[in-house]
């Protein structure tokens, strides 16, 4: 009895459309986007974690890449990079079509962000093991060989976990606005999540391939 | 509303032309042999910030937000530059 009526009051809330009142300190920020920045940063201390080791591991070394091991390449992840870029512009005009109310072309835009995703996720899979020419991990840069190669693979790693997470997400929620079953707010959360994924790589690229020995 | 929102789309379109710039000048920067290391990391650190920074205030909209949101998240995003700074130095202080 108790059960079912939690239920109704639950089913209640979420036809309840009405905006929230603007709160003294977030303005009109809604709860689900305070919950998605929550989450972002509790992800970003385990980036911190990941590059703070990194760091710590690479100043306290001698010579940090060690002889026979390759060098990243600048100018391909220079080509990634600029990739998820343009996805973080699509993103966000995904999300201003939707505040026009123009579902078509915010499923096009979001399905077009989950493109760039994908061929971002090609692109590092290149760069691991190759598609068209040898990868690092056939040109001596194996994970566990030294801390230059294992700290690349776990921070990159991490972040292409990250990018395959959002390309399920973007896909799923394009599906939802197709049918009509996902609002502006949900599709300002995923761009939040995404333009996150865009950031965090932007220190990546710095941080990872371009400080120079 | 739709010419804001048309001024928004535009906008969009100068941060990605910006973002872009930043980019070409990151992998140019990394590429210059003649300057001091210490010139290059520091130049290329403030590009990074300066793209991350882009990012957060207009793709995430941060800059519409309220202080109390924008400081939520700044000051645990800018936090571990400061345990950066202190480990990395004492890490680089063993080596001497």
């Amino acid at each position: 009895m108790r059960a079912s009526a939690i239920a109704v009051a639950a089913d209640e809330h979420r036809r309840d459309e009405r905006p929230l009142p603007p709160d003294a300190d977030f303005g009109d920020a809604t709860p689900g986007k305070i919950g998605m920045w929550i989450f972002l940063l509790s992800d970003a201390t385990m980036f911190a974690g990941l590059l703070l080791a990194y760091g710590v591991l690479r100043g306290g070394s001698e010579v940090w890449r060690p002889p026979g091991q390759p060098e990243l390449g600048i100018n391909f992840t220079a080509g990634l990079t600029f990739l998820l870029i343009c996805s973080s512009v699509t993103m966000v005009l995904g999300y201003v079509a939707l505040t026009e109310g123009d579902r078509r072309t915010s499923v096009r835009l979001l399905l077009l962000t989950a493109l760039g995703g994908i061929l971002f996720l090609c692109g590092q899979y290149h760069e691991y093991f190759g598609i068209w020419h040898p990868g690092l991990s056939e040109q001596g840069l194996g994970f566990g060989s030294s801390a230059y190669a294992s700290t690349f693979y776990v921070t990159t790693g991490f972040h292409g976990a990250h990018v395959l997470s959002g390309v399920v997400l973007l896909l799923l929620t394009a599906l939802a606005v197709g049918r009509g079953k996902a609002d502006v707010h949900d599709v300002e959360a995923v761009g939040l999540f995404w333009h996150f994924v865009d950031l965090v790589w932007i220190l990546v690229f710095t941080l990872i391939y371009l400080i120079p020995e | 509303m739709r010419h804001a929102r048309h001024e928004s789309r535009k906008q969009y379109w100068v941060i990605w032309l910006y973002l872009l710039f930043l980019t070409l000048a990151e992998v140019g920067a990394a590429n210059i042999s003649s300057l001091s290391r210490i010139w290059v990391v520091s130049a290329l650190l403030l590009l990074a910030v300066v793209k991350a920074a882009l990012v957060g205030l207009f793709y995430m909209h941060l800059a519409h937000e309220t202080n109390v949101l924008k400081w939520t998240v700044v000051i645990p995003m800018a936090s571990p530059v400061l345990y950066a700074f202190v480990l990395i130095a004492e890490a680089r202080w063993r080596l001497l």
